[in-house]
């Protein structure tokens, strides 16, 4: 973590982030599983779950807000590391590997509540696959810093 | 407006992305309250018309959900021996509909007939946008008056004549249409007042004694699942509910004035209630994260906003600025919802769903306009919080130092 460009604040902005897409996809699953006897509430839900993978998919952006201003705030430290010694690979690897720690245990923490629930533990592997590609996309980002 | 300009070109569009972010968390509070304000509007639009029909004295009919229903058992002989008790004893309001006839017409739609008798006609007292109300008093070989929907008035005008050659008495009837009924006239479902279905493309047939003792079975047994019984007593129903057994093998339900008023509360005001507190839980999360959102575009561009206010920009100017940008992002969302909902109305006329069809400024109706204010009062109050919060922490942090960064 020393050399870490994440900070205590920034690892807890990025797991509540996380937290709140897994959140949003487990709330409409769990809706899925109720057994709703009123039609009000059934054709309530009904636009919302018919268009469940768009509207989790649009939520996710709320993860690019989150590299692009932890990008855009880090760009002179990035550089003062780099003027000191450090290489733009390895800043770029370490980027990369903290967001997937934090993204791993927000991930294991949501298979979890699954499994107490007894949900499809594969329900969350869209969810997993898309912050891994904004990862690599955020983590290029880093490399272009080198030439502040 | 040439700040804004400015302020737009060179500061917020240069992060564009913190823009399609807030636009996104606004369109989902927008839609979600969209949503939940036109389903609370709908349902207290079919509680407001069920008011007509659930008066003191009256009883709703409801097939129990136990009662094994075996047609082979039930034969006219036992519907008419019903509608004769019924006919000698008791008033009742009747109404049917979902009965599709083929009927040409200018937009091609399909033609529903809703049938009533004159008990149920003048409960629901409907409004006209032309001609008189419905006459009773006609004999089956005449011409039988009708009113008509407003979509349907295009082809067949107050006046004008309509020929069904499949009918529920069995015969070729012809129609004469008397009235039109007003743009959007509605019958909202008992059992779920959310749900409507509009007369546009409807003719209200009206039915007497000797219509439904020509009826065919159908027409008589569906009658019967939604009769309403006026003016009655408890006894006076369990009498009724003892000729249906005896006669159709059917266990009626019938429900007072208080018992559908406990009824709604308790189902329909719980459902209302279960739907309020999601609604104000995903908002709050919502502007929770759009507070957020906010917070990092000053973080972000906390240098330009403060060499802006070094060379002379005031606070108040800047406060301007932040709610005609926000109010610029509010109207997109608006945008947004006002064209997928004109699209989803516009969508029943392309699948040709006459129960859904409806008229209205845009596609949109009345319903659709009163959510949609809803909205604009959300925008407003989620603008404020998000443009004060912006300020504050502005102002908090000092001119100099936010120069420096």
């Amino acid at each position: 973590m020393k050399k870490s460009l994440f900070r205590p604040a920034d690892i807890l902005e990025l797991s509540a982030v996380y937290i709140l897409c897994f959140s949003l996809n487990f709330a409409f699953d769990y809706v899925k599983t109720i057994d709703l006897d009123s039609y009000i509430l059934k054709s309530y839900f009904r636009p919302f779950l018919e268009y469940q993978l768009l509207i989790v998919i649009l939520f996710t952006f709320i993860v690019v807000v989150f590299h692009y201003q932890m990008l855009c705030r880090k760009k002179a430290e990035v550089f003062c590391r780099i003027l000191v010694g450090d290489t733009a690979f390895h800043i770029t690897i370490r980027y990369a590997m903290d967001c997937l720690l934090v993204l791993m245990f927000v991930y294991l923490l949501s298979t979890l509540v699954n499994v107490y629930w007894n949900f499809n533990l594969i329900s969350n592997l869209h969810l997993v696959a898309i912050f891994i590609t904004y990862i690599l996309i955020s983590a290029w980002q880093v490399r272009k810093y080198e030439n502040f | 407006m040439k700040i804004f300009k400015y302020f737009i070109s060179k500061i917020f569009l240069r992060k564009a992305v913190l823009g399609i972010s807030m636009i996104l968390l606004l369109c989902m509070a927008n839609y979600i309250t969209f949503t939940s304000s036109r389903s609370i509007l709908s349902t207290f639009q079919g509680y407001q018309e069920t008011k007509y029909i659930n008066q003191e004295g009256n009883y709703i009919a409801n097939l129990d959900p136990d009662s094994h229903m075996d047609m082979g058992l039930i034969n006219e002989n036992g519907t008419q021996a019903v509608y004769s008790y019924l006919n000698s004893y008791y008033n009742y309001a009747f109404y049917v509909d979902g009965f599709i006839v083929s009927v040409p017409n200018v937009d091609d739609m399909e033609v529903h007939l809703s049938y009533m008798n004159e008990k149920y006609y003048k409960l629901k007292q409907f409004e006209l946008l032309q001609g008189v109300d419905l006459s009773f008093d006609y004999q089956l070989d005449d011409e039988i008056p009708v009113l008509v929907g407003k979509g349907l008035s295009k082809t067949y005008p107050v006046g004008s004549t309509i020929r069904i050659e499949e009918s529920a008495i069995g015969l070729p009837i012809t129609l004469k249409v008397k009235g039109v009924l007003k743009q959007n006239a509605y019958h909202s479902n008992y059992y779920a007042l959310n749900s409507k279905t509009y007369y546009n493309f409807s003719i209200l047939f009206p039915v007497n004694k000797d219509f439904i003792n020509h009826a065919n079975i159908d027409l008589q047994l569906n009658g019967l699942m939604d009769i309403t019984i006026l003016q009655t007593s408890e006894e006076g129903v369990a009498d009724l509910s003892e000729v249906l057994k005896d006669n159709l093998g059917l266990d009626f339900n019938f429900f007072s004035q208080k018992e559908n008023y406990d009824y709604f509360n308790e189902y329909y005001l719980h459902s209302l209630k279960i739907m309020a507190t999601i609604t104000f839980v995903l908002l709050a999360v919502i502007t929770c994260i759009s507070v957020w959102n906010a917070l990092v575009s000053v973080r972000l561009m906390l240098k330009d906003f403060t060499i802006n206010l070094l060379v002379g920009l005031s606070y108040s100017k800047l406060r301007k600025i932040f709610y005609i940008y926000f109010g610029m992002l509010s109207f997109i969302n608006l945008a947004v919802v006002f064209i997928f909902t004109a699209f989803n109305r516009y969508g029943c006329w392309i699948r040709k769903d006459a129960t859904f069809v409806t008229y209205g400024l845009f596609g949109l109706i009345g319903m659709d306009w009163l959510a949609l204010l809803v909205v604009v009062l959300l925008d407003i109050i989620i603008g404020i919080m998000i443009v004060e919060t912006m300020l504050r922490k502005i102002k908090r942090i000092p001119i100099s130092l936010g120069v420096l960064q």
